[in-house]
């Protein structure tokens, strides 16, 4: 590691070709790490984790970047008595390089985080997400690991000052390789952002091509409004498996005329359904399920938060109350000195 | 059981939207509330590197207060591929987090 950035980074340590800012393009550790107290249906799992983003630029036209999660998972012994045990897992997100070639080009190749609706790409990590549990449908079109290995084209196809069409597309091979695993697919995403409303509108594909070849679709809403601090969120996935929903509504009391001590709260809601086709299964739910969430997170700083939520889980199987409370923090880190001009 | 919950939390969320379009608003010196009186609001002009800031970044998470001068051309550099930015926006962001 050492050796690779002695050698790269002289290399890297280059501002933009353009001479009209100050940025540097340094490598760097960034990401997010927090500590998530969980407990389902009576059952309390802690969860520490930490999510490093490598990122190694080569001039202002090239990326190597990675994200690794280090997730401890802790059980009492028999579930509800006893002692903690449990170990951390570790996995690579994605290992990618990235080639900016223009506006409308962005060539990866790698290991990549599959661009499927909102979630998996976008919402996913710890000091994003506004609820510490995923959508129950987080899994349709992202088999089987979340990740594709292979080729992914990206980019802007139309800008004008009203709106944004923005393009993802991507094939992956299968692989069986340790920390590399990723199914045979091909897919991609597409939407448009009108810039004023500050709305987006977007649709994602995929083609699963291996043992039944099997065609998943999602549609996706997200909207903040200027004139409030309001975010709205809502997609609609559909796949063999099954179909489903959620609904997210988050405010920030940053606006209101309130002491600055309250200012920082946000209140977040959530509401989804999933219903499964042909017995659900691949990591959905089997049968009919509802659950509404409710979470109220205190900001001390833009990347500093304490979370809290409650949800409860309705299904023919059980219904269960869900606890998380923790603390998520997002860190950037440079790991060279910038070039002195 | 499961129907009163359900009407409880659609409740909450038009609450909550309620709440929000209802609300006095805060002075602020984000900025965010003068785009009523930017004339960026007339539509055929282009953005600035604040808007683009405020405006992409607010799309998935809360916008960063600040960023190390130091770390911003690589930080954009994965925002751009990550949120698909256009070459555009990545120069704009640039002069406004690192002028």
């Amino acid at each position: 590691m050492g050796l690779c950035l002695s050698v790269v980074g002289p290399m890297c340590a280059q501002d933009a070709s353009d001479s009209e800012n100050s940025a540097g393009h340094v490598p760097v550790v960034a990401g997010g790490m927090g500590y998530i107290h969980n407990v389902n249906g009576g059952v309390t799992t802690l969860g520490p984790q930490i999510n490093p983003v490598l990122l190694v630029p080569f001039g202002s036209h090239v990326l190597l970047e990675s994200r690794t999660d280090f997730i401890g998972f802790f059980q009492r012994e028999d579930q509800t008595s006893g002692p903690f045990t449990g170990k951390v897992f570790k996995s690579v997100d994605y290992a990618q390089l990235d080639w900016l070639a223009n506006t409308h080009v962005m060539a990866t190749v790698g290991k990549y985080l599959l661009p499927f609706g909102m979630y998996n790409e976008r919402l996913s990590p710890i000091w994003i997400t506004n609820f510490q549990d995923g959508p129950i449908n987080a899994a349709i079109g992202t088999r089987t690991s979340g990740a594709g290995d292979g080729i992914m084209l990206r980019g802007v196809a139309v800008q004008t000052p009203s709106y944004t069409a923005q393009y993802s597309a991507y094939f992956s091979a299968l692989s069986t390789i340790n920390q590399l695993q990723a199914a045979r697919t091909a897919g991609g995403d597409a939407s448009i952002y009108f810039t004023h409303p500050r709305l987006e509108i977007g649709t994602s594909y995929q083609r699963f091509l291996q043992n039944r070849n099997i065609n998943s679709v999602a549609t996706y809403v997200a909207w903040q409004p200027n004139t409030v601090p309001v975010d709205l969120k809502a997609e609609y996935d559909y796949s063999y498996n099954g179909n489903g929903y959620w609904l997210e509504t988050a405010y920030r009391f940053e606006k209101l005329q309130i002491p600055s001590f309250f200012r920082r709260i946000q209140v977040v809601g959530r509401m989804q359904q999933f219903f499964p086709l042909n017995g659900g299964g691949n990591s959905l739910p089997t049968v009919n399920t509802q659950r509404f969430d409710f979470a109220l997170n205190y900001y001390f700083r833009d990347n500093f938060r304490v979370i809290s939520s409650y949800g409860r889980t309705f299904s023919s199987q059980r219904d269960a109350n869900v606890w998380n409370v923790g603390l998520t923090y997002r860190f950037v880190w440079p790991l060279w000195p910038e070039r002195k001009k | 059981m499961r129907r009163y919950l359900t009407s409880l939390c659609l409740l909450i969320l038009l609450f909550v939207g309620g709440m929000a379009v209802a609300a006095p608003q805060h002075d602020s010196a984000s900025g965010q509330n003068d785009q009523k009186s930017s004339p960026s609001n007339n539509h055929t002009q282009p953005l600035t590197g604040e808007q683009v800031f405020q405006q992409n970044c607010a799309r998935c998470h809360q916008p960063p207060m600040s960023i190390s001068p130091r770390t911003t051309g690589t930080i954009i550099m994965h925002m751009r591929v990550r949120a698909r930015l256009s070459r555009q926006d990545e120069q704009l962001l640039l002069k406004y987090l690192a002028p």
